[in-house]
């Protein structure tokens, strides 16, 4: 028993990092005031990119970085989008994740010739963590960007700015806040980190890029945003809830061995999310201005 | 006190023309300037342009053409940040606070400092409590700004530009949300400012407020100065003239009034504002039959509130609105509709048309839902068609087609439509509010025409306008706002226009 727990624990603790990860970039985003549901394409390419460049460098460091590149070129044009264009976020974010399903076709037909996996690729090496055996340097990082996400946001003037951005972009700017730059930038790192996620799930959870790796994911990452009512921290919590549910599925699909019972069991982490959720509405509070294009005059 | 000899102005502002995305000109070539120390008063009806001009100061909107000198330099800022860099501050009408953030964290918002560095920082709280110790100006550094009453939030706002050591102070109608204390309290304010070198620019249309507390006043009119003057050489009438003026009119011909019975009356009405303060303070209004009833006050005295409570917008708290004798107060629009009300709102294009409906959609608003446009279960679209076909002929709307959407209609014939609409319904009572704002000549004499013809037939017309000329124009009687209360009226031609300027600037019981 005490090895099932501990292997449930580790399952829970690898589904919490793309879930934490991608929650807490979206927090910064939303909280200057712009939307961006592309979460999910985002983890899908950077996942591609990761093992791309893993497979072909050898190096799974370059994938990382490569996987963070693809978020932060997504950011830009979300940002542009979104804060220059004054275009619907909404659509644009919906656009980004039907793109990601059709580059993540094309480039492994294109590149390995495959129709859903690429080849395994170079993974990041783990580190030992004693009982939970060994771990992904992720977690560590996980729980750093999302503490310094924390005391950025809510201790330091940026984040003031930030948060008075999302709140009230007008009155933002009459206090001196440039709302253009502040909601861009917090629109690329927010993607930046979730094309970190994206690369974990490729060049650190798995090891390879299937076309459907995220799964979701993304999507059960604004969940946690919601849940976690806009705030880094609680969103590290969040990610523990939704991914000890991703790892009960996994688990119980493992032990009950029955394909007919995995169909179902595959749902608990999005029944789960949906419950949660629900729950969770009601008693949090959205930036005011959030998702609200801003413009003068 | 010739050129070259006096001080240098601290900020002076040349040929500034403003031209809106929309054509809307707000500015015609405005020369503004302010000497250091001072309090220079910028007077002017609604629409004079006053806000403009002082949101280009303040970096918040670009002008067309003409720049802006501070200290003698062309420094026309890009951004509110550059113009609190040179010393401008600005407090708007609209608080400009994030109402879910402390005092404290408003205040360390416009004190520069890298992105990393903490809030919360000692020196900040110091000076905070500096400011106000000296200028004897108390508030709860602590608390939420959503907690605060409309008076401290302002106080918030000036603490806020005074934490950036600004010269110059905007105070756009500071005191519009004030109760007459927190206003005295304001004035020693400024005084005590005016001591310590600070230069306030204060916008305002009430006279009074003017004269008592400024040392010169510029006044506009319609985008242009009308002149500068010192405070102490000129009274009050002579503003109420400057400000409210006069100009080449349109005739249009107006048969004498028949009124009849007593259609629409309102008693004793009370209404709170957005704020949740009163903005309505018991009004009592009678419009007969074949009359129009002209309620005019510079925006924001109420006016909004009044119509919207007549026609079912907003809750009524006291007193009572009755449709030809029956008791209709507070209840909803459809009934109001049902009962003879017809709305021409002012927003036309939030209240009064779908923007993204067709033309033919939106001529039947209000009575889609019943015959003959409508049946038991589905919408009869070729009585629909008719109708809009009907209202565009007889009204002489320009549209590219009745499936065309409303957006796609210039403003004077979204007008058209709404008031063809409204007539089309053949009401017993019109509310028609600012019924030919920013609207061209032409279709501002055409409805203004309709608004008298539906008098002729047997309606009465509330018109509420912040337009005096429309006002005088096809009024029969006309009744004075001021701070939600009718202060004065009277028919139009024994109405001066230094006697409305007055009433409307609270000068005059």
């Amino acid at each position: 028993m005490g090895v099932e727990v501990a292997t449930l624990t580790s399952t829970a603790l690898r589904a919490m990092v793309p879930l934490t990860l991608a929650a807490v970039g979206e927090v910064i985003t939303e909280r200057s005031g712009v939307v961006n549901i592309g979460l999910e394409g985002i983890m899908l390419m950077s996942a591609l990119g990761a093992a791309y460049v893993s497979y072909f460098s050898g190096s799974p460091y370059l994938g990382v970085l490569a996987g963070v590149a693809v978020g932060v070129a997504v950011g830009l044009v979300h940002g542009a989008v979104s804060v220059h264009l004054r275009g619907d976020q909404i659509v644009a974010g919906v656009g980004v994740n039907i793109l990601a399903y059709g580059v993540a076709v094309v480039t492994l037909m294109r590149v390995w010739n495959s129709y859903g996996q690429s080849p395994w690729v170079p993974k990041v090496p783990r580190i030992p963590a004693g009982p939970l055996g060994e771990i992904s340097w992720f977690f560590p990082l996980t729980l750093a960007v999302a503490a310094a996400s924390w005391y950025y946001l809510f201790r330091t003037k940026g984040g003031l700015r930030l948060r008075a951005a999302g709140e009230d972009p007008a009155a933002a700017e009459a206090m001196g806040v440039n709302v253009f730059r502040v909601r861009f930038l917090a629109t690329v790192i927010g993607a930046a980190l979730s094309g970190l996620a994206g690369a974990y799930m490729s060049v650190d959870y798995v090891g390879q890029f299937t076309k459907q790796m995220t799964a979701g994911r993304g999507f059960i990452a604004l969940a946690n945003v919601v849940f976690s009512n806009w705030n880094p921290l609680v969103a590290v919590g969040g990610g523990l809830i939704f991914g000890f549910f991703d790892g009960l599925a996994t688990y119980l699909e493992i032990v009950m061995r029955s394909p007919a019972m995995g169909f179902l069991l595959k749902t608990i982490p999005y029944a789960a999310t949906l419950a949660i959720v629900s729950a969770a509405v009601g008693r949090v509070r959205p930036p005011a201005a959030v998702g609200r294009p801003y413009s003068r005059e | 006190m010739g050129p070259g000899t006096g001080p240098e102005p601290v900020v002076s502002m040349e040929g500034i023309v403003k031209v809106y995305r929309d054509g809307t000109v707000a500015l015609r070539g405005v020369d503004f300037s302010v000497l250091p120390g001072e309090i220079h008063g910028l007077l002017g009806e609604n629409g004079a342009g006053k806000t403009t001009l002082m949101r280009i100061l303040y970096g918040e909107l670009r002008p067309t053409s003409g720049r802006v000198l501070v200290g003698g330099r062309e420094a026309s800022p890009r951004g509110p940040w550059e113009a609190l860099e040179s010393g401008i501050g600005m407090v708007h009408q609209h608080f400009t606070l994030i109402p879910v953030f402390t005092v404290m964290e408003n205040l360390s918002m416009v004190i520069p400092g890298g992105s990393l560095s903490r809030i919360g920082d000692p020196a900040v709280r110091e000076k905070a409590e500096e400011i106000m110790g000296e200028l004897g100006l108390p508030v709860p550094l602590d608390a939420r700004v959503e907690d605060l009453p409309v008076g401290i939030r302002q106080r918030v706002e000036i603490l806020k530009a005074l934490m950036r050591d600004v010269r110059v102070l905007i105070l756009d109608e500071p005191t519009s949300v004030l109760t007459p204390l927190e206003v005295r309290e304001l004035f020693s304010l400024l005084g005590r400012l005016r001591e310590r070198g600070v230069t306030v620019i204060f916008i305002s249309h009430k006279l009074r407020e003017v004269m008592g507390i400024t040392d010169r006043v510029t006044v506009l009119r319609r985008g242009r100065v009308v002149g500068t003057v010192r405070t102490g050489d000129v009274t009050e009438s002579d503003l109420a003239r400057m400000m409210v003026g006069r100009e080449v009119e349109m005739e249009i011909e107006r048969r004498p009034p028949s009124p009849g019975g007593v259609l629409l009356s309102v008693e004793g009405l009370w209404v709170r504002g957005e704020e949740g303060g009163w903005a309505v303070r018991g009004v009592d209004l009678e419009v007969r039959s074949g009359e129009v009833l002209g309620v005019a006050g510079v925006a924001g005295n109420g006016q909004r509130e009044l119509v919207e409570a007549i026609t079912g917008l907003r809750r009524a708290d006291r007193g009572r609105v009755l449709i030809a004798g029956r008791e209709m107060t507070n209840s909803p629009p459809r009934e109001l509709y049902r009962a003879g009300l017809a709305h021409v709102p002012e927003d036309r294009q939030g209240v009064g048309l779908i923007m993204d409906f067709s033309v033919a959609e939106n001529s039947v608003l209000g009575i889609h839902d019943g015959p003959p446009f409508s049946g038991r279960w589905v919408m009869r679209w070729d009585t629909v068609r008719e109708r809009a076909a009907e209202i565009v002929r007889r009204f002489s709307v320009v549209v590219p087609g009745l499936d065309a959407p409303a957006r796609h209609l210039s403003g004077g014939n979204q007008q058209k439509l709404i008031v063809g609409r409204e007539i089309m319904k053949g009401g017993k009572v019109i509310v028609a509010d600012q019924p030919t704002h920013g609207l061209d000549v032409a279709a501002t004499e055409y409805i203004r025409r309709l608004l008298l013809e539906e008098r002729d037939r047997g309606a009465a017309v509330l018109l509420v306008s912040t337009d005096l000329d429309e006002i005088l124009q096809i009024s029969d009687r006309v009744v004075v706002m001021y701070e939600g209360r009718i202060v004065g009226g009277g028919r139009p031609e024994e109405l001066t226009e230094e006697r409305l300027g007055l009433l409307m600037g609270g000068a005059a019981g």
